[in-house]
């Protein structure tokens, strides 16, 4: 028997469907999971992806692209590559293994959520495909960081940062679980693949390789390159939806997307932002994050949602005035409370990375140099315990970041009262949570730290419910880089050592 | 019968604040009180930042809650503040003629 053509039978096996006689379409796709909302079911019958795939053609281009990045993989494990490479560029890749390594395993549970309960079969037939590839995210970020282990117990939190009660983790788990776990499959398609996916994972993935390989990283720039090619496929099951959802709802489509927007717009700020403009040596920094996410989000994303009909999020000025401050502000919290963290974040503040800071951001000088000069004077003074935290930064009740937008007012009035106060990083953090309240569903560090469930209640305490260990706990790969400088310098009004009392002036 | 006791003959308890440092740029967590005065939210706050963060000035230290500047020996009881507050600890520089 002659084979079938592919256009002879992709069209009847893209989009299986049934007729239930034995229960009714609504047990089947129940709200609380498909969430059709005010589309009507029939209107789910036109969800077309634009780049079709058959089930043979995905196996053989998968199977490539493996054999592909292990073979590099294996050529690089017997070179010396990782021992040249930068702490700086090391910390970037620490973070983003243990920042991403579980959130795609995350996105296996979303992808498997949408290819059961999408409302039309070609969706789901996307998403199976779109569940394959996740798995094989999580399988290859969690293996290509556990090869470095032996070299850096740091890199072990590729694995474990997700199991951990670090702050950091906190953050993103409360971000994706609200976009991935308790989302119905409407708003999982335009959070995740079409909002996080198309908007942000570009950035992350297309822009960090470039980084990666200007830094001498082959096997990262290997890895996350294979894994945007997926990415390509995958987010295509955002936009059908959202040309659906915008037809018959457009109110609630342009609810979702700013949420998701913003959200991932924060997290961005705290991991891409001081990986870009810190931890990437200068020689090799080839954009600004304020310039990665004006080319690749900001043009893009606006462009795209746009065309389906969408308008720029509400809170445009005040995201767009975050680019300059929000992630300036993050790499100093972060660096600040650096026995947090899992990875060894660079200051890189030396005079020539500050003169590249200002030409990128004219305000940083003004805003950030103070506060990093008292550091620095204070490092040269060798009083270290000055540079080091004795409580925790507040963090936002939206976003779980530090509280720590230096342009924003400071007088207390972004909290609601809804039984106790909450107070939040920006006016559109306090808005996604009084909307969104329902749907939040982590407590914050200083939440937990209040209600006594962190014990003792000190900063041995909170690093031990973090799950921090003296071997892992982040420190300044190199203090003299950025300080020695401006050793010798006129120091004022910088902190005495502890055993000598108060602060001098 | 007996009066109602006021919050100054209550033992201290204990009041957690979101906290903000002059120029510093990030809020933090402070605990103090119900009977902390002001100069000692003032100084408990700038603790974590003086000198650390925000070179140390020759001023008195002023706590501004709810858009309101407290006198010193006012005790966080008596100001009303209450757990989750936020205040703003500021530098009292005199304004130059």
């Amino acid at each position: 028997m002659a084979l079938l053509k592919r256009e002879e039978w992709q069209g009847f096996v893209r989009d299986v469907d049934w007729s239930y006689r034995y229960v009714d379409d609504d047990a089947v796709f129940p709200e609380w999971l498909s969430g059709t909302g005010k589309v009507p079911r029939e209107a789910w019958l036109a969800w077309e992806e634009s780049y079709k795939v058959s089930y043979p053609e995905y196996v053989a281009t998968q199977r490539e692209k493996e054999s592909a990045a292990y073979a590099v993989k294996a050529a690089l494990q017997r070179s010396s590559a990782f021992d040249s490479l930068t702490e700086g560029w090391k910390s970037a890749t620490k973070m983003h293994f243990g920042g991403v390594a579980l959130v795609e395993y995350a996105a296996v549970l979303a992808e498997l959520k949408m290819a059961r309960f999408g409302l039309n079969g070609s969706w789901r037939n996307m998403a199976t495909f779109g569940a394959l590839d996740e798995l094989r995210h999580a399988a290859i970020t969690t293996f290509f960081g556990h090869e470095f282990i032996g070299k850096d117990p740091q890199y072990d939190w590729t694995q474990k940062t997700f199991h951990t009660n670090d702050w950091v983790a906190i953050s993103l788990r409360n971000l994706f679980d609200a976009m991935m776990i308790s989302s119905n499959v409407v708003d999982i398609a335009i959070e995740l693949p079409l909002t996080f996916e198309t908007g942000f994972t570009n950035l992350q993935f297309v822009a960090l390789a470039a980084d990666a390989l200007a830094s001498g990283d082959v096997n990262f720039a290997n890895m996350i390159s294979s894994i945007q090619t997926d990415e390509a496929r995958h987010s295509q099951q955002g936009g059908p939806t959202l040309e659906i959802l915008v037809e018959h709802d457009p109110v609630r489509a342009q609810w979702v997307v700013d949420k998701a927007f913003w959200g991932s717009a924060r997290a961005f700020a705290a991991l891409t932002g001081p990986a870009m403009d810190y931890y990437t040596p200068l020689e090799h920094r080839k954009q600004s994050y304020r310039e990665f996410m004006e080319e690749w989000i900001i043009d893009q994303f606006i462009h795209t949602i746009e065309d389906y009909g969408l308008k720029k999020p509400w809170y445009w000025d005040e995201f767009m005035r975050g680019l300059d401050i929000w992630h300036h502000g993050l790499h100093m919290g972060l660096w600040f409370w650096r026995p947090t963290l899992w990875w060894r974040p660079m200051a890189a503040v030396s005079p020539d990375e500050r003169a590249w800071l200002v030409e990128k951001y004219p305000n940083w000088e003004k805003v950030y140099g103070d506060k990093w000069d008292v550091i620095i004077d204070n490092v040269n003074a060798n009083n270290m315990e000055a540079t080091l935290p004795e409580t925790l930064p507040w963090l936002c009740s939206t976003c779980h970041l530090p509280a720590c937008n230096a342009t924003q007012s400071r007088d207390g009035t972004w909290r609601v009262r809804d039984g106790r106060i909450y107070h939040f990083c920006t006016n559109a953090c306090r808005q996604i949570f009084w909307k969104d309240r329902d749907n939040v569903n982590h407590e914050t560090l200083i939440d937990r730290f209040l209600a006594g469930q962190i014990q003792p209640m000190d900063v041995g305490g909170i690093l031990g419910y973090m799950g921090l260990t003296p071997d892992v706990m982040g420190d300044d790969p190199d203090y003299e880089a950025w300080t020695k400088d401006y050793a010798g310098r006129p120091a004022e009004g910088i902190a005495a050592p502890a055993s000598a009392g108060t602060a001098q002036s | 019968m007996t009066a109602e006791r006021g919050a100054e003959d209550r033992a201290p308890e204990l009041v957690p604040l979101s906290a903000i440092f002059a120029t510093d740029f990030v809020q933090i967590l402070v605990p103090v009180t119900t009977a902390n005065t002001m100069a000692e939210v003032a100084a408990a706050v700038a603790h974590h930042v003086e000198g650390k963060r925000v070179r140390a000035l020759p001023y008195d230290k002023i706590v501004i809650y709810q858009g309101e500047r407290l006198p010193g020996d006012l005790t966080v009881a008596a100001a009303g503040i209450k757990p989750l507050d936020h205040v703003t600890v500021e530098y009292d520089i005199p304004e130059r003629s």
